[in-house]
């Protein structure tokens, strides 16, 4: 690791962000303190009213449905022996969570804010004692809520999915069907925590965009933040101090969304660092508090 | 006047709304003064464009104005207190259109940390207020414009405020529900609720206010009760039966008499003397005197006077 680099270690990545959630905490205290009793209850009923929203909305219930059929379908596919039919599953079932989890995460939090503003049911809300910061976190948590509500019926149905296979396949002497039920878990999890990420910074951008520029804006997010590595790299193989401050920056500014790709482990059955995911997950968590205290900060001052 | 009978104040207000890439912003609202007393009900009015929304959106706080101030109850919007004594119904009510009346007032009332009982409780009572009991299963996106306007007055109603801001609230209604929106007004001003509303209605804001602030192009270019506004009567019309058009030009040769047409005899406000030498000459001429009246110039007439002929097609 280059000098530069060097001392940007992931501990300490997660240290400066949690100093930073503290320092601007302390700095907007007159934003967050006063009237604190009143803040929670707020939160909670806008996060309930967007998730009772997104559920009659006919375009979720369409994904969700697609999605399942998708899960289903691979069933019908044979393979050479178990254990490639087994990492096949496991894979593509995987690689399914993951990607309608993203395109989900997209659609659902892009809209959270755009949409309130551009039907203007906003007035009505933020005319009452609600305070910015508290629409932000319940719309946000809103969105968590309805994509981990998604996520656990996918996994759920490719749990399913697999154990039926472990019945139904016969296993052989040099070839076994391993379901490998834990890891999936661990993986679609740690999805999860993928989605999560992703939606707090669709939630930052929508703050000061339009819904459009937003849904760009977050696929380009998706894809640099799924090639972290590949940025690190170019910020270790950068040969001015220019372009290595540039790429370190861009690298920690971009959301870690590789840390939470398990998927070429689990379906290999390759042995699983839990331990890389729990950082992974608590280091997503702090980047997930950075973003939604920018996000608050930003449309607190946002003209609706 | 009394400090604490003052609801609402505003000093000096301006908005301007700059782009990027325009070198000289919009004056929205220009250095507006202005103020609402303790149970009054105050109508802003003017035609489209001329910085009424804008004033409202900046006195609730969705947006900031560029310099001046604003207090309610004495104090900032963004004073959490302030905003649970204030109710507002936004223009073409914007509600959730996939929740039902039940539900969205259930969830308003929740803003306002009710507890479960005491919301249902309201649901009820609002629901009963704007008419919309029998209704209060159908979906939003399912109403009629004129059952989302009541169940959006409804949501402004929740907590029971003391100000209520109405920002055109017989907007796209018609006559029959502008008539239920005027009548709910009247009975909320009768439980002593101070009112402000913008409005383009004329005729609705004569029948509700009792204070008029007349806004064109971002200023208040008059501001009164309606008699303060139209000022004494200035003319006389005799309305006539059986004058000819002989006669009709004989009482039009009188100094005092502005026009005749169609019977309709017009003279400006002079001494009792020259009223009943006009109308001797009505009797002389063959005619019959059917009413004499003092018409107070109307709202309209007054936005006319105050703003010029040019915009009054917007205003009805």
């Amino acid at each position: 690791m280059t000098p530069l680099l060097a001392f940007v270690t992931p501990k300490l990545a997660a240290l400066i962000g949690a100093a930073i959630v503290v320092v601007v905490l302390a700095m907007t205290a007159g934003l967050w303190v006063p009237g604190a009793e009143h803040t929670g209850g707020s939160i909670w009923r806008i996060a309930k009213i967007t998730v009772a929203e997104a559920r009659r909305r006919r375009v979720t219930q369409a994904v969700v449905v697609l999605v399942l059929l998708i899960l289903l379908s691979m069933t019908f596919f044979s393979y050479l022996n178990p254990r490639e039919q087994a990492r096949m599953l496991i894979s593509g079932g995987l690689s399914a969570i993951t990607v309608f989890g993203i395109l989900l995460a997209i659609f659902v939090a892009a809209f959270l804010i755009p949409q309130e503003l551009e039907s203007r049911t906003v007035y009505a809300i933020l005319s009452k004692p609600v305070r910015r910061f508290e629409f932000v976190l319940g719309k946000y948590l809103g969105a968590l809520i309805v994509l981990a509500a998604i996520l656990t019926v996918m996994t759920a149905v490719l749990v399913a999915v697999l154990l039926i296979e472990d019945w139904f396949v016969p296993d052989r002497a040099d070839s076994v069907f391993d379901p490998n039920i834990g890891n999936v878990v661990f993986a679609a999890v740690m999805s999860y925590f993928a989605v999560a990420l992703l939606a707090a910074y669709i939630v930052l951008i929508s703050t000061v965009s339009s819904t459009a520029m937003t849904v760009i804006t977050s696929f380009i997010i998706w894809v640099i933040g799924s090639l972290q590595s590949r940025i690190r790299d170019l910020a270790l193989e950068a040969t001015s101090v220019f372009q290595k401050l540039f790429f370190t920056v861009f690298y920690l500014v971009m959301p870690p969304l590789e840390n939470f790709d398990f998927r070429h482990e689990v379906s290999n059955f390759m042995p699983l660092s839990y331990y890389s995911g729990v950082y992974a997950a608590g280091k997503g968590i702090v980047y997930i508090l950075v973003v939604l205290l920018f996000a608050s900060i930003f449309f607190n001052d946002r003209q609706v | 006047m009394a400090s604490n009978d003052i609801i609402l104040q505003i000093d000096g207000l301006t908005k301007v709304y700059r782009s990027l890439f325009a070198p000289v912003g919009v004056k929205a609202v220009d250095e507006l003064n202005l103020s609402v007393r303790r149970g009054e009900t105050y109508s802003i009015v003017g035609p489209n464009g001329s910085g009424k929304t804008t004033t409202l959106k900046i006195i609730l706080g969705l947006i900031f104005p560029t310099s001046g101030a604003t207090t309610i109850f004495g104090k900032s919007i963004a004073d959490l207190g302030v905003r649970e004594r204030i109710g507002f119904l936004p223009e073409d009510a914007y509600l959730y259109d996939v929740f039902n009346g039940e539900e969205l007032l259930d969830f308003y009332a929740g803003l306002f940390g009710y507890p479960k009982q005491r919301r249902a409780e309201l649901v009820d009572e609002l629901l009963s207020l704007v008419g919309m009991q029998a209704n209060r299963r159908v979906r939003f996106r399912e109403c009629s414009k004129g059952m989302r306007q009541r169940l959006a007055l409804a949501q402004a109603l929740v907590n029971d405020p003391e100000l209520l801001i109405l920002d055109e609230p017989t907007s796209g209604l018609d006559p029959s529900g502008r008539h239920q929106m005027t009548r709910l007004i009247l009975e909320l001003k009768r439980r002593g609720k101070t009112i402000l509303l913008c409005s383009h209605f004329l005729a609705e804001v004569e029948e509700v206010c009792d204070r008029v602030g007349i806004m064109y192009r971002g200023r208040l270019v008059g501001e009164g009760t309606l008699t303060e506004l139209a000022g004494d009567p200035t003319e006389i019309v005799i309305t006539t039966d059986g004058l000819t058009a002989d006669g009709a030009k004989d009482v039009t040769a009188h100094s005092a008499v502005l026009s005749v047409d169609d019977g309709v005899v017009r003279m400006g406000h002079q001494s009792g003397e020259e009223l009943w030498a006009v109308l001797d000459r009505v009797r002389q001429a063959g005619g019959r005197v059917v009413e004499v009246t003092r018409p107070r110039p109307s709202l309209q007439d007054v936005f006319v006077r105050a703003i010029g002929q040019d915009t009054t097609e917007e205003i009805q």
